[in-house]
């Protein structure tokens, strides 16, 4: 009875896809937390809003599709797409291998990077006319990483000179950069600044390095989920994406969060 | 669950790089812990007020907080005032190393105090007196009479201390030192395997432990060969 019930509603669900991509109007169901500011979260008014939430939109009024946004907790959000509960999952998801097991991914509209934050004025010379490193500014410079990110094998592989101090918490960063042990912190830029540079005793510090995204270290980024075999709307995903970073609407919809580009 | 007997073995020697400041930090904390402890417990038993109060607050507030509260308090509180840190002190507290002997020192010495009394204060008084019927001045009293004995009658107990304040010293991985333990942990968050890593760390501790108390029960020996059994 089980498997009949199964097969039964895995007909239902490849119907309603079917139903769905021959309507004139395409409604493109959109999973997310809704509680994950700023890239997913309800304003004061109730309004959705957040980095993801206009990535969805942009996408949406390319491939002119109406959306629906459905809220979801995190650790449910894979199986609901997979239970059909929604057909996309823009919410801040990093394209991991595991991941990719289960379901599918566009091409990325957030990277994964990491930057480097110190004193304004300390003249570090950290980085070269082409964004290089320069190894020997960073020989013995103290460098506050948190325990278990990708930053570490970064530093270890690139800059085995560097004098890596290890953290339990972001906050532990910020506050041994404030208290002068550290020379530098490599961190999420976005993290920083909503939780660091913006705040009161982050003015002294800002960003000493370009945005570091070297994949093999730090993955390929954040992508709209999708279940696997739709390559059709993968396609078309993947080209919405394109035209919104080449006319600059990814950026405009960071501006609108972080004083830079996240994607 | 994958137990993987070959990642214990391979992570011992990775873990034995933090042995030495694992030891640094144990000796030379317990070095001026005992220093210390000796001149709080002097005061303790001075029978002045003046001397006796300061050290009984002390050895109560090291005493009756954890340890990993006042390793926080010195390493991340007193830089939050300035002129700790335009004071000569900052050039210890910078230091995480610093701030974790100091975090050490200050709670062993609080314990230490209350062993070495014990075994001063378990000295008979009839030995004292004796002394001091034969002319011996106080001071004197206290260096030969009372000393060797207190010394025998709080080695069982000091041993203890000395074992409990090596495993104190893998509270420093909390503060970004990498002793053996924080070698572990930054181990454990790259595989992922924390069975193996921690099974691997204690041996190595269980291994520290027994010698340790080896070193200190021929020492009980030695102190006690006159006695007869």
């Amino acid at each position: 009875m089980k498997k009949i019930m199964t097969f039964a509603s895995a007909i239902f669900a490849l119907s309603l896809v079917g139903t769905v991509q021959t309507a004139s109007a395409e409604t493109l169901r959109v999973g997310m937390e809704c509680t994950y500011a700023p890239f997913n979260y309800r304003t004061p008014e109730g309004e959705l809003a957040g980095y993801d939430v206009d990535v969805a939109k942009g996408v949406a009024k390319i491939i002119g599709a109406d959306l629906e946004f459905v809220c979801q907790k995190w650790a449910g959000i894979l199986p609901a797409l997979l239970a059909n509960k929604f057909d996309l999952v823009v919410a801040s998801m990093s394209i991991t291998e595991s991941r990719l097991k289960k379901m599918d991914f566009s091409s990325p509209y957030r990277i994964s990077v990491g930057r480097l934050v110190g004193t304004k004025d300390a003249k570090l010379n950290l980085f070269d006319a082409a964004n290089v490193p320069i190894a020997a500014s960073f020989d013995g410079l103290k460098v506050g990483i948190e325990k278990g990110s990708t930053y570490a094998s970064w530093f270890k592989a690139k800059l085995p000179g560097a004098d890596i101090k290890y953290y339990e918490s972001n906050e532990a960063l910020y506050l041994d950069l404030t208290n002068g042990r550290t020379d530098v912190i490599m961190t999420n830029p976005m993290k920083a600044y909503l939780k660091f540079l913006s705040k009161e005793g982050g003015s002294k510090f800002g960003f000493v390095s370009p945005q570091i995204d070297e994949k093999a270290f730090f993955g390929i980024g954040v992508g709209i989920g999708l279940r696997k075999g739709n390559d059709d709307l993968k396609i078309r995903l993947n080209a919405a994406l394109e035209t919104l970073t080449s006319d600059g609407s990814l950026e405009k919809y960071a501006l609108k969060y972080f004083p830079f580009a996240i994607h | 669950m994958n137990f993987d007997f070959a990642l214990i073995l391979s992570s011992i020697p990775q873990l034995l790089e933090g042995l030495s400041l694992t030891f640094q930090l144990w000796i030379l904390s317990g070095i001026l812990g005992l220093i210390l402890a000796i001149m709080l417990m002097l005061m303790r038993i001075s029978g002045r007020w003046y001397l006796a109060a300061p050290a009984m607050v002390y050895i109560y507030i090291f005493r009756g907080t954890p340890i990993l509260v006042q390793l926080f308090i010195i390493y991340y509180g007193l830089p939050q005032v300035e002129f700790i840190r335009e004071s000569i002190a900052w050039e210890i507290l910078r230091e995480p190393f610093g701030c974790g002997i100091l975090a050490l020192t200050l709670n062993t010495g609080a314990y230490v105090s209350e062993i070495l009394r014990g075994g001063v204060q378990g000295v008979p008084k009839g030995l004292g007196e004796a002394a001091a019927a034969l002319g011996l001045s106080k001071v004197q009293r206290f260096i030969y009479i009372t000393t060797p004995l207190a010394v025998r009658l709080s080695l069982p107990a000091y041993s203890n201390d000395v074992i409990s304040l090596m495993k104190s010293t893998a509270l420093v991985s909390t503060i970004t030192l990498l002793d053996m333990m924080g070698i572990a942990r930054v181990i454990v968050s790259e595989t992922y395997a924390p069975y193996e890593i921690f099974i691997s760390l204690m041996i190595i501790y269980l291994l520290i432990t027994w010698v340790t108390q080896k070193i200190f029960a021929l020492l009980e020996r030695r102190m006690s060969r006159h006695i007869i059994q």
